[in-house]
Order: structure tokens, then sequence, then C-alpha cells
């Protein structure tokens, strides 16, 4: 399996989402091994070290844990973590790229609001 | 880390053309390096000078701590020519077995693996096989020689997708499983990227640059917009490229930004987006640098 890759993300980073979208829906759960390196660079087919990278994000953010001669399982509070995080970046990345975009188009914050509100409603 | 090959100021003129100039090049230890550059800009000279086919005019070439004599092929060493085309009348399986006895990590099990994986029928003789067949018996010699320091001219030249999906697939497995030192030239610069670690771009004889990917990755912006905005944000940077057109500009720099910069471009209305590996060696090539 080949998916491609955001240029605008770097891969290490990409490999962290990866792993954290499988723990938000379920495909690891707590306390679970999550791929091995070896298996992760194959499946995505990426250099290895940056997959080592990827995976110490996580593990120097606590939503992984290395279990020594095992491998990496997925930390308690994992799920909570990464909403946080991602949370932060929702708020300070996406949105300010949104904002960006609203103010070439002209778009009042009551606008944007309401459009906002329509979407939830459908 | 330690260093599994050193080129030294090598220089190789074939007649009135050099076609490599005063390059010297260092590769660490168990990392995979894609080596890029045009037609004719030293790619297969640099791996054949390495493997001891030709010898260099000039310079020094060290395997692993040792220092060659002129010609010397590196035990540690398996260079996979681009098109495998030697022993023609030979039959795949009789190519292997001269292989096993050439490379004292050879594994046999794990060849015959590859010869399924690649749907070849190791009764065939050499000459029968097409184009990109042939580069698939290369590589199956390249990975199946475990040798510490692989070379691989051109390896995916003449494969369809699917075999090259499966090429890059066998090597990461292959690698994770038994890391090594490879160096792997290739046109197809964006299918590599995410393999290798580390680039190395010769252009006429020299290296251009050589750089982590992930550096690359972070360092490498088009830049597109109104020109002052574009020039006044680019000053001081390093423009590899820039092109204008009616009141606008693009750029193409090579220069970490950090958040707090690009949003300040995005601030400008500039446009700021990270470049691919080609268009960075596309645009490093035009621009001269």
């Amino acid at each position: 399996m080949t998916i491609t890759f955001d240029e605008n993300i770097p891969i290490f980073q990409q490999v962290a989402y990866i792993i954290e979208d499988d723990i938000l829906n379920g495909t690891f759960r707590v306390d679970e091994q999550i791929l091995s390196v070896a298996q992760f660079s194959q499946l995505f087919q990426i250099n290895p070290a940056t997959v080592v990278k990827g995976i110490g994000l996580l593990v120097n953010e606590g939503i992984v844990y290395k279990k020594r001669g095992l491998g990496m399982f997925v930390s308690a509070d994992a799920k909570v973590k990464i909403q946080q995080k991602r949370k932060e970046r929702f708020h300070k990345e996406m949105l300010a790229d949104l904002l960006s975009e609203a103010d070439k188009l002209g778009l009042t914050t009551d606008e944007i609001i309401n459009m906002i509100k329509q979407l939830r409603k459908d | 880390m330690s260093i599994a090959l050193a080129c030294d100021n090598i220089t190789k003129s074939y007649g009135a053309t050099t076609a490599l100039r005063n390059l010297s090049l260092q590769l660490e230890e168990g990392a995979i390096y894609g080596l890029l550059g045009r037609n004719g800009a030293g790619k297969t000279t640099l791996l054949n000078t390495i493997a001891g086919g030709i010898g260099a005019d000039s310079g020094t070439i060290e395997v692993y701590g040792r220092k060659l004599s002129k010609r010397e092929q590196p035990n540690a060493c398996c260079y996979v020519r681009a098109e495998f085309s030697h022993f023609g009348g030979a039959r795949v399986i009789e190519v292997l077995q001269i292989a096993a006895a050439v490379y004292p990590h050879w594994d046999w099990d794990y060849a015959r693996e590859l010869l399924k994986l690649f749907l070849i029928d190791p009764g065939q003789k050499i000459r029968q096989l097409s184009s990109g067949t042939r580069s698939l018996i290369g590589n199956i010699i390249g990975l199946a020689s475990r040798a510490p320091l692989t070379l691989y001219d051109e390896p995916v030249l003449g494969l369809d997708v699917l075999m090259r999906e499966r090429f890059y697939k066998a090597l990461m497995e292959d690698y994770a499983n038994h890391p090594r030192t490879i160096l792997l030239s290739t046109h197809l610069i964006d299918e590599i990227a995410p393999i290798v670690e580390k680039i190395c771009i010769l252009e006429a004889g020299s290296l251009l640059l050589q750089e982590n990917m992930e550096q690359i990755r972070m360092s490498a912006y088009l830049i597109r917009g109104n020109s002052e905005a574009v020039a006044s944000f680019t000053s001081g940077k390093r423009v590899i490229y820039q092109e204008a057109y009616g009141r606008g500009m693009l750029a193409a720099i090579y220069e970490k930004l950090d958040d707090q910069k690009t949003r300040f471009a995005k601030e400008q209305g500039l446009s700021i987006e990270t470049l691919s590996l080609q268009k960075l060696f596309l645009y490093l090539i035009e621009g001269g640098l």
C-alpha cells in the first residue's frame, strides 16, 4: 500500500498522524501493540529511520510507550492527549488558514459563523 | 556514525569529456542514499568507479576505512548495473548461482522468494527477458547479496508500476531487517523521496547538493505573489530560481522557514508551498544555484 504524502508536512510527522488516527479510530486500543518499524516501513514504503523518528514523537508526548524487547504500546490516556494536541493545531493552524482565505473573500466573522452553523445542521 | 564510503577528490575524464570533476562524497553506514542527476551528470561513472569497474584519473576511494587500489573491486560492495545484461546466453538460475559464489552473505531462500515475487521463471535465458525483467534480475542480486554496501544504477528502469512498488517494498522490508548502506540512482525522483534518507545531486561531474530528506522538505519552498512582496520576502534568503510574470513573481528558495516566517509570508498575501524533491531538483538545475 502506498499513501500519498502531503508535501507540506515532514514525513515523520505524517507517520505520527497515521498512528494517531489509528488510535483515535480504535485500530489500536489502550495497551495494544502498534505496528513495528519494519512493518510500518514496508506497508507504507517509508525509510525506517523516518518511521523511528515519527514514533519517537509519540513516545515523547506519552502517546505510546516502549516495552523493552517487545515493541511500542498505546498509553492509557493516548486518546485524550492526541485530542488535546490536535485541538490546538485545529485552532492555531487550520482556523488561521481558513480565516486567511475568508479575508481574501471579504467574509465577516458573522458570515463565517453562520456558514459553520449551517453545515453543522446538515 | 561511521563512514561506509569516502570518495575524495575524484576526477575521471573520457578524452575531452570530464565525467567526474574533483568529486568528494561520504556515505554514512546504514543509510539509504538517492543519487540524482541529469543524463550525463556522471552518476553511472561514479557508481562504476566505486565498484572498481573503471579507474579514476586521480583521487581516492575508501570503503569501510580501507583505501582501495586503482580498479580494486571492494568485497563489501555489490554493484547492480542498469538493465542487467551479462551472460546473455545463461539461464536466470545460472546467473544467480554465479552471484551466490561471489557474495559471501548471499541468501538463497530470499533469492527464490524474490523470483516468485517478481514473477520470473528461473529457467529462462537472460537474452529472452524484457529490459524491465533484466533490471529485476539485477535487483534480486542486489537484495539477496546482502552486501554491506549496495549500489543500484537505475534499478526501476523499464519496470511497470506494479513491479516498481514490489521492488520498493522488498527494498524497505529487507533494509529494515538487514540494515546496510545503499546508494541508488534514479530519474523517478518523487517515487524514491519517502524511501531514501539522504539525497546526493550530481551536476556536470560535481556534487551539487548532499542533504537529509527531512531537511530538504523543511527547506525547499515555492513562493508566489506580487513581485514586490516576493522580492522583499526573499531578500537575504537563498533564492535558487525565480521567474516574473506580469506583476507577479515566482521564486524557489532553499532556506529553513519556521512557522512564524511562513505565517508572515501568508499575511503579506504570498502563497507558500513546499517543493517536491523533483521540483527542487529541477529548479536547482535550471537556476544553477
